[in-house]
């Protein structure tokens, strides 16, 4: 009876301690980076042919949802100079990848075509250039809205991606 | 049997006149719809002076999104206006300004919800009816401290070149703002 018990105990705790380390598993494969202040850089287009208030809206769009995200105690914008004095900067870069640019109209006729995508490169840097945090994200306008709205998807998701990183 | 087949005759036929007189009254409203939209498309004003109806779409710290306003160039100062809030940007400070068009839904919320609430798919008509050509204008800029922003509405089709013009007369840049930056930061 008393052994029976101790299994009955043994098997218990093996179970609950269980899910507790792959926790502790997860958390330590994936440590959180930190630092005071981001400074948003401007989207970067390369050979890719996007309109400029894509590119515009995006960086806005980004520079509020990371300042919302509360991540950082600072958000700096492109070319600010009060961002130089931060020890501990890290830069978000942003690379378009793709561009296809769909039909408000033709999106709630059929609600199957017309969908507007980006598609991006978003990385975080050190001062020193190294890269801390990169990964290609596409936001999508796939129902109701107008095209510039994928602006805001694309924002939202990169500024999740920053928000788990640090 | 034959008044078994007049019933569903008399069935279809009301069915077909309440189809008919929901798609009437859907395009009767969707009318009425019609003439802002012309107006506001078809008579591009050359002035920014006669230039109400621009739509703030992102950029300007003191105005809410989509808030319509008037948008002015006087006194060397791009001025955007939308009832008591408003936002002056030097034009001094203007790195860039780009011009381009976008096809959108006139109307509103208050459209979108016609549009949903219509019956019989009637409400991918009012889409049609309701679409809008708009001018996109983006102006980029940069405060004291030299950080980017990037301001952009939407105007009447046909009212963002002139407006552009007027920028560059009174003496904004309009070069890429990449090339800008770097010269500021390599002088």
């Amino acid at each position: 009876m008393n052994s029976r018990a101790a299994f009955v105990f043994l098997a218990s705790f093996w179970m609950l301690a269980m899910p507790a380390g792959i926790g502790s598993a997860q958390t330590a494969a994936k440590p959180k980076l930190s630092a005071s202040a981001i400074q948003i850089a401007l989207i970067e287009a390369g050979d890719i042919q996007i309109p400029a208030e894509f590119r515009f809206a995006v960086y806005e769009r980004l520079v509020q949802r990371v300042r919302e995200s509360g991540a950082f105690q600072k958000v700096y914008r492109s070319g600010d100079r009060a961002a130089d004095a931060v020890p501990d900067l890290v830069t978000l870069h942003t690379k378009v990848e793709g561009f296809k640019e769909g039909s408000q109209t033709v999106r709630e006729l059929t609600t199957v075509l017309g969908a507007t995508k980006v598609d991006v490169t978003a990385s975080v840097t050190a001062r020193d250039g190294h890269v801390l945090v990169d990964h290609k994200i596409t936001g999508r306008v796939r129902f109701f809205g107008e095209n510039l709205a994928v602006t805001n998807d694309l924002a939202k998701r990169i500024a999740k991606l920053v928000r788990e990183a640090f | 049997m034959v008044a078994l087949f007049s019933y569903h005759a008399r069935a279809g036929r009301k069915g077909f006149l309440v189809k008919l007189t929901t798609t009437l009254i859907v395009a009767l409203s969707a009318a009425t719809f019609a003439p802002a939209q012309t107006s506001t498309s078809s008579a591009p004003s050359p002035t920014a002076a006669a230039n109400p109806n621009v739509r703030h779409v992102i950029g300007l710290e003191t105005v809410k999104r989509n808030a319509i306003g008037k948008l002015t160039v006087h006194d060397s100062v791009l001025e955007f206006k939308a009832g008591t809030a408003g936002n002056k940007v030097p034009v001094s400070a203007i790195d860039a300004i780009f011009v381009g068009t976008e096809t959108t839904q006139s109307g509103g919320t208050a459209g979108r919800v016609i549009k949903m609430a219509a019956p019989y798919e009637s409400g991918k008509a009012l889409t049609i009816l309701m679409r809008t050509k708009v001018d996109i204008l983006t102006v980029s800029f940069h405060d004291p401290d030299g950080a980017v922003h990037g301001a952009i509405f939407a105007l009447p089709i046909g009212t963002a070149e002139p407006m552009r013009a007027q920028l560059v007369q009174a003496g904004a840049h309009s070069g890429a703002p990449e090339k800008l930056i770097q010269r500021q930061v390599q002088p």
